[in-house]
């Protein structure tokens, strides 16, 4: 896990990242086959650590458009684990339902994962601790965070491919809102939107830089998400070792132009790469999996020309 | 819904058959009481100021069954020194800023009795305590519309989570819950204004046919989808109001959710609201113990402080019941 690492890199200085793209129909699938295959082509350092998995759950939706479908966790864990990972524990910490067990059960994450007690952790209720936070975009100058987030080695953003009525798109960056605890902030954790949406998620992202983003596009949400939009098959995981290069592929995947999404434009400058130029594209090429998503009329000028 | 007679004693039996009783219940709080005398929302995790209270307000309900007699007197001190200067309580003991636990902290110890002093501090931290959405430059920016896409009269104000943030519906309830439960000669007279503009707010927030969600009604046009805490706190904190339509709106949404609860706190939360409302349901039991073998409710120890307080709401009813029958 990145918490002061100096991951805080100027692009220019940055090595360039890498993001693979995945065809993925169905959740049917073997997925677990198809991940570890992509992943193993990152060669990522793995071997003994702890890895936490943060998929996005937001509600109990068993339509299986709001969150990360459980497959996709199940396939990561399995695969991060035949990578050697000491141990992989998932965590989240929704933000409106208080009732995460609600939610695990109605998406029924038990059938994916086995036996939840111990290998689920619920980030709104964890033990705390305070953290400065390692910019200052938003008015926050720290936040506490969830002991399970802090004492990962390696930490996974799993988010699902959506559109989002305030930000444009909610993707790897804006999937870590949900490490902020609901204990001390509460639900919705409001604080981040009067610290202000995007400085928080720069805020954030800098303190608790994902290792690694593998984002569920195998049905998407697109218009008014990322709770109440349509559901949208883009048939696609995207997959990389960098949040902001993953984000901005998303984007385009989507038909969005990543530099006008203001969040993902100044990511770029200090925590990934933004420009395609500097991300080393892996599998499928954006133009073949292209799916232009539908946006809300108020984001139609971050659609891509 | 179908109704059910003598729900009480079903549940209790049926919670058995899953091995979990109102007894393992109590005896699952009174063993997860940290040495400092506070609980935290798992078994052995730091004391939190929201799962002390509830654990507290949970063996206060157990009169029949009192806990060990240190218990409570443990719980109480904890709480009072997490108090902080200025009347609030924040989530965690060290944090410096005060939040909507000190409704529920204030709540717990009017319960006990004997911490008035403390009790009308947090009270009146709450009755200053306003919501940012009225602020000038909230106003300001509202007016040039940028969250033209939101449906809500912003100023109605209740409570927020956090200082300095807006209002929503839980933290209003909370807020609302306590200030009914304090007697008459608590109240200064904002309290009822205050408690007004509050109950309008939570009016205000309900879903487009009935319910609430965290307090988002409608969003770009689209109906908010309500959800079981918000609902069945927001119809606790209005239960003086139970004939008004909204009530009554909100409560069939709630009842006719309940069999699709997946949750324990949920369920229980759901089942104490529907009770408080006299309305028959399901018994609690079969639900909770099928959830209880599946996961054991993640040893949470707000689920059985919650579980604790609907099983007392059953039982209050049923007392009731049975006076009603003596009287008439």
């Amino acid at each position: 896990m990145s918490l002061a690492s100096a991951r805080l890199v100027p692009s220019f200085a940055r090595p360039p990242s890498r993001v693979a793209i995945v065809r993925a129909q169905s959740y049917s699938l073997d997925l677990g086959a198809l991940l570890f295959q992509a992943l193993r082509e990152f060669d990522l350092p793995l071997r003994g650590k702890k890895v936490l998995l943060k998929p996005n759950f937001v509600e109990p939706d068993p339509g299986g458009v709001v969150n990360t479908h459980p497959a996709v966790v199940g396939a990561a864990r399995e695969s991060f684990l035949r990578l050697g990972a000491g141990s992989v524990r998932v965590a989240e910490g929704p933000g409106h339902e208080r009732d995460t067990e609600a939610i695990v059960e109605t998406i029924h994450l038990r059938d994916y994962l086995g036996s939840l007690p111990g290998l689920f952790v619920d980030l709104n209720l964890d033990e705390v601790r305070p953290v400065p936070l390692q910019t200052r975009v938003s008015k926050l100058r720290e936040v506490y965070l969830p002991k399970t987030v802090l004492e990962a080695d390696f930490v996974v953003s799993l988010p699902k491919l959506k559109t989002h009525h305030w930000v444009g798109a909610t993707l790897s960056l804006k999937n870590m809102f949900g490490i902020v605890p609901g204990c001390c902030y509460g639900w919705p954790k409001n604080i981040l939107h009067w610290a202000g949406v995007t400085g928080s998620i720069l805020d954030i992202n800098s303190t608790v830089r994902p290792d690694f983003t593998i984002v569920d596009g195998i049905v998407g949400m697109e218009g008014n998400g990322p709770i109440q939009g349509n559901a949208k098959p883009c048939g696609v995981l995207i997959l990389g070792d960098d949040p902001v290069a993953v984000d901005a592929t998303c984007a385009r995947v989507m038909g969005l132009a990543p530099e006008r999404i203001d969040y993902l434009a100044k990511a770029g400058t200090l925590l990934g790469h933004l420009k395609p130029g500097k991300i080393r594209q892996l599998g499928e090429s954006i133009t073949s999996v292209r799916t232009p998503f539908a946006v809300l009329p108020s984001f139609q000028k971050l659609v891509a020309s | 819904m179908p109704a059910k007679k003598g729900g009480g004693e079903a549940n209790r039996k049926a919670v058995s058959s899953g091995q979990l009783t109102e007894t393992s219940c109590r005896d699952f709080l009174i063993a997860s009481q940290n040495p400092d005398g506070g609980w935290g929302y798992y078994r052995a995790s730091p004391s939190s100021v929201e799962a002390t209270s509830w654990a507290l307000m949970a063996l206060t309900s157990q009169s029949s069954a009192p806990p060990p007699a240190e218990t409570r007197p443990r719980a109480r001190a904890w709480l009072l020194q997490a108090q902080l200067p200025d009347g609030s309580w924040a989530a965690f003991p060290g944090q410096r800023q005060g939040c909507w636990t000190t409704s529920m902290a204030s709540l717990a110890l009017h319960l006990q009795g004997g911490s008035t002093d403390a009790t009308v501090q947090g009270m009146n931290w709450l009755l200053d305590a306003w919501p940012a959405e009225g602020s000038l430059w909230w106003r300001l920016r509202h007016s040039l519309g940028r969250s033209a896409g939101v449906r809500q009269n912003s100023s109605l104000r209740g409570w927020s989570w956090t200082p300095g943030t807006a209002s929503w519906v839980e933290p209003t309830s909370h807020a609302l819950l306590l200030l009914c439960s304090l007697p008459p000669e608590f109240l200064p007279p904002r309290a009822t204004k205050r408690r007004r503009l509050a109950e309008r707010m939570l009016y205000d927030r309900m879903c487009p046919g009935g319910g609430w969600n965290s307090g988002n009604p409608l969003v770009y046009g689209v109906a908010g989808v309500p959800r079981i805490g918000p609902t069945a706190w927001a119809l606790l904190a209005l239960i003086d109001q139970a004939e008004r339509a909204e009530n009554q709106q909100s409560l069939e949404w709630l009842a006719s959710a309940y069999g699709g609860i997946r949750g324990a706190t949920s369920l229980a939360l759901a089942y104490r609201c529907l009770r408080a409302y006299g309305r028959q349901v399901a018994p609690l039991a079969p639900a909770l113990g099928e959830l209880y073998q599946r996961n054991r409710f993640f040893e949470s120890v707000l689920a059985v402080a919650w579980i604790l307080l609907a099983w007392s709401e059953e039982r209050s009813r049923a007392g009731q019941a049975a006076g009603e029958c003596l009287t008439s």
